[in-house]
């Protein structure tokens, strides 16, 4: 029969993983302001670079990173997030930052294999 | 493979072709769910957190309904009010290509617009909500 041990080391660790994604966002983010020209490019690097980090890690996940980028209209924005997943294994986390120009909201999730 | 006859393991690390993740089916369940439930609706800030947290729910509850076994689900719902600001969305997965994929829905009306994605794994672990 399998047996799926639960190890801490290589679980999901949402704290580690914030800390992660805010250092991509002031990395690639942190000294521009909102162009409608390079927030194409800008959100797809700050996923692509997430997820390399986040397989760095070499955890047994699959991960889903979705980055919104929003210009400071005065306009809401809001997201919600619903699982179907193994609540003890998966996990998930939500990163805000802003800058003088746009807000960025970056959604990590992860699912164990 | 199937272990009918002996008895033995009928464990499938893979879901065989009837019962891959279908994007085009979870896109008309979003789809539906989208205009039941926000025809007609104007971008009201008291109420977007509780509405979007319970279009997440709807589409989630119709998805596990949809009969892809042992597949878990990750569902995200953006509102946004429209007043000419420039928004912008990217994902980006790491995953497995053959069995996993999403399915998207954009709905906008004059006041607002709504982003929605189903996305699917497979998992050998039985997911609950």
């Amino acid at each position: 029969s399998v047996v799926c041990v639960f190890d801490p080391q290589s679980s999901f660790n949402p704290d580690e993983t914030t800390i992660t994604i805010k250092e991509v966002n002031v990395n690639i983010m942190g000294r521009v302001d909102y162009n409608q020209q390079q927030v194409n490019k800008w959100t797809s690097s700050i996923c692509e670079l997430s997820l390399t980090q986040l397989a760095k890690q070499g955890k047994p996940y699959k991960y889903i990173v979705n980055c919104a980028v929003m210009q400071k209209c005065g306009a809401g924005l809001h997201t919600a997030n619903s699982c179907y997943w193994d609540t003890a294994m998966d996990g998930s986390c939500t990163v805000r930052w802003e800058n003088r120009t746009m807000y960025c909201v970056v959604c990590v999730f992860a699912v164990a294999i | 493979m199937e272990g009918q006859d002996t008895g033995g393991n009928t464990y499938h690390l893979r879901p065989n072709y009837q019962h891959k993740f279908k994007p085009v089916i979870v896109k008309a369940c979003i789809r539906e769910i989208l205009r039941e439930q926000l025809s007609g609706v104007q971008y009201e800030p008291e109420e977007v957190p509780a509405l979007s947290r319970a279009l997440a729910e709807s589409i989630k509850n119709k998805l596990k309904d949809a009969g892809f076994e042992r597949y878990k689900f990750v569902v995200q719902v953006v509102i946004g009010e429209q007043r000419g600001e420039g928004v912008k969305m990217a994902s980006r997965c790491f995953w497995d290509a053959d069995t996993d994929s999403y399915a998207e829905d954009l709905f906008m009306n004059v006041s607002s617009f709504y982003s929605f994605s189903g996305c699917l794994r497979s998992g050998p672990n039985e997911p609950h909500a």
